[in-house]
């Protein structure tokens, strides 16, 4: 649309007032004034850097663009040295505070201390107002009409479920952490990295678990041996037969917003971890974590807490398999058809041998 | 509980134990198996092992051969193949993943502003359930583009050979921007020809260098358009950029009113100047004489008055 045609519709008089301004300009227009440089891409590459003759083949491949881009890239990392020299001057901060360290470097179950809850502000709970009664044994006091969680508590329950989690780990269990919050993705992705487990910082689809047929029936699965190394010659019959997985255990960081997922977890008996803030309902979960679930630095030391205690399972049982034992059922020991068909295919390898 | 007993007998009783589960595993599992079968005792037996106190007068037995060719082909688990299985679309959220490590490793490198990145044809979201096949939600397909389009404006000199490798995964076959039509040339009588369409006209605008005349279908500009205002508009092009006496202007244009037939013409005429002084562009655009307006009038549908308007409600 064009926009002179607003004045020019609202008055006749306006409208007349702009043909005289053209009568103007068009008597002055011998010269135009309008000027339209003529815009040309001039990349001057700041420096060529002296390249080094080339022989034979790299002959061919060192064209202009390449020389720009080699010309750049100097620059670019000039750039960045003389800024960490410029960083490295003035003060000498002595262990500051990374936010990061959290996500890069998470604690060890080992490491749990009161000093570490409390500076990750897992005692904060709720208005005194919201509080459910059944976690009145995990409440210290009240301060400022806010509940404080008792830290001793925190700890021995955050220590617990380190336990579980590393023991279903060791067993060859998968550890589904879930995390839906916002904020929350970094510390799930990395607990489930760090545990071998699997992870979930968007919605929960209700039912994956109850009617997992429909919902995870296209994701792709896999056999793998007790080193966890993949064995394709099974993926057919996988394809055919294999009923949707469910999880061995649920790690769950916000259980307030997934009570789906636990009633779906309670339905199936998978054993669920939550951390429980003073108005969550603590029975939901199997092995309950009193502590804050709306920090995010809270929830990420949990995160990572469990996250660690499931890598230190998963690096004992690679280790027991590498000495050849296998502490947990294996797919041969079941007793359905798609053990019986996979113990099929075992044998006919045998035989073919 | 050990050490409060007397010794001897608590040591004795230790190896009585123990060799007697042992002896009932060996004989259990004389086949050689080739890793321990879990059973249900199988744990504390294990327990018992690391447990036992060994002595030199006991026979230690030796833990049965393990056949590491068998063991590892020999399936044991059966598992999701990627870390996001449970979120029903564990593809997608694995190139999520993927591209955002990516943007956090590169995100310190110099970026030119959209206009200047080179042009991608990513994948519809069609297309896209259609490779990863999975369904996926169009804002989430959204937040991907917006990280692929971050990526995309990193600078092109500076671009890491992994991300121009990731983005190519998510760049739809068959380059679309790679065809383009070759720019309209002034023919060999100096003409230039435009067309354009407003509403239901359209026009076809022939531009010589000269000095000022119009002609609107064989018409002057004030015989074809009496209005002043559709005067204005057909010639906007040429007034705007202070050309109106520098060219010539014929005009075949069809159909429709007259307010339509005029903003054809602008945009013809446009479109003809775009041909003799490409370097117009900007202040074309700027006055409106570029972008395309693309409304028709809607159709009326049945059942309707008109095109949405509906029939007078009548109580009976």
């Amino acid at each position: 649309m064009i926009v002179r045609h607003l004045c020019v519709r609202q008055s006749r008089q306006l409208f007349a007032l702009n043909r005289q301004a053209y009568n103007l300009r068009r008597f002055s227009s011998v010269e135009t004034p309008t000027s339209t440089p003529i815009e040309t891409a001039a990349q001057t590459p700041t420096e060529e850097p002296v390249i080094p003759v080339p022989t034979g083949d790299a002959l061919q491949f060192s064209t202009a663009a390449q020389s720009m881009r080699r010309a750049a890239y100097k620059v670019f990392k000039q750039k960045e040295t003389r800024r960490s020299q410029f960083q490295r001057l003035g003060t000498d901060l002595s262990k500051p505070y990374n936010p990061e360290d959290i996500i890069t470097n998470p604690p060890h179950p080992r490491d749990i201390t009161l000093e570490l809850l409390l500076a990750a502000q897992t005692h904060l709970g709720h208005s005194t107002s919201r509080w459910n009664p059944q976690n009145s044994r995990y409440i210290f006091g009240i301060r400022d009409n806010i509940h404080i969680i008792s830290l001793d508590v925190t700890a021995a329950y955050l220590r617990r479920a380190a336990r579980v989690v590393e023991e279903v780990a060791a067993r060859g269990g998968l550890i589904l952490f879930v995390g839906t919050r916002d904020g929350q993705k970094r510390s799930v992705v990395r607990a489930a990295e760090l545990a071998g487990g699997y992870h979930i910082f968007e919605r929960w689809i209700p039912g994956s678990l109850t009617n997992g047929e429909q919902i995870l029936g296209h994701c792709e699965m896999k056999v793998v041996n007790a080193l966890d190394e993949e064995l394709p010659q099974f993926n057919g019959t996988l394809k055919e037969q294999a009923a949707a997985l469910k999880p061995d255990l649920v790690v769950c960081l916000n259980p307030i917003e997934n009570v789906v997922l636990l009633h779906e977890c309670g339905l199936n008996s998978v054993p669920t971890i939550g951390i429980i803030d003073t108005d969550a309902d603590p029975t939901r979960v199997t092995y309950p974590i009193p502590a804050n679930d709306d920090s995010l630095r809270s929830a990420g030391v949990i995160a990572g807490v469990l996250g660690r205690a499931g890598q230190a399972g998963q690096s004992r049982r690679l280790r027991e398999a590498k000495l050849g034992n296998v502490e947990y059922r294996t797919v041969l020991d079941r007793s359905d058809t798609l053990g019986t068909s996979i113990a099929e295919i075992v044998d006919e390898g045998k035989k073919r041998r | 509980m050990a050490r409060q007993s007397p010794r001897g007998v608590v040591h004795a009783m230790q190896s009585v134990r123990s060799t007697t589960s042992l002896r009932a595993f060996l004989s259990q599992r004389s086949a050689a198996p080739a890793y321990i079968i879990p059973g249900a005792s199988l744990s504390t037996r294990t327990q018992q092992w690391k447990n036992a106190r060994g002595y030199a007068t006991e026979v230690q037995p030796a833990a049965p051969e393990i056949d590491f060719a068998k063991f590892h082909t020999q399936p044991t688990r059966i598992i999701p193949r990627s870390p996001a299985y449970f979120s029903g679309s564990p593809k997608f959220i694995d190139h999520l993943l993927r591209l955002e490590d990516i943007l956090a490793k590169y995100v310190s490198l110099p970026t030119v502003s959209a206009a200047e990145a080179p042009r991608k044809a990513w994948f519809k979201l069609p297309q896209f359930r259609d490779v990863v096949g999975e369904p996926i939600a169009t804002k989430k397909y959204k937040g991907l583009l917006k990280l692929l389009q971050r990526l995309n404006r990193i600078d092109p000199n500076l671009m890491p050979k992994a991300v121009r490798l990731s983005l190519d995964d998510f760049i739809r076959p068959g380059n679309p921007y790679g065809n383009k039509p070759a720019p309209a040339t002034v023919d060999n009588l100096g003409r230039a020809r435009g067309k354009g369409k407003r509403k239901a006209s359209s026009a076809v605008v022939h531009l010589v260098e000269g000095n000022g005349e119009v002609l609107v279908n064989g018409k002057t500009l004030v015989e074809a358009f009496p209005r002043v205002h559709d005067r204005e508009s057909a010639t906007w092009a040429l007034r705007c950029t202070a050309r109106l006496d520098k060219y010539n202007v014929w005009v075949a244009v069809r159909g429709g009113g007259t307010t339509g037939q005029a903003e054809a013409i602008t945009l013809a005429l446009g479109r003809a100047l775009m041909v003799h002084e490409p370097a117009l562009k900007p202040t074309l655009r700027k006055a409106g004489v570029i972008t395309v307006d693309r409304r028709r009038v809607e159709r009326k549908k049945p059942g309707h008055v008109k095109a949405r308007k509906m029939p007078t409600w009548v109580k009976r």
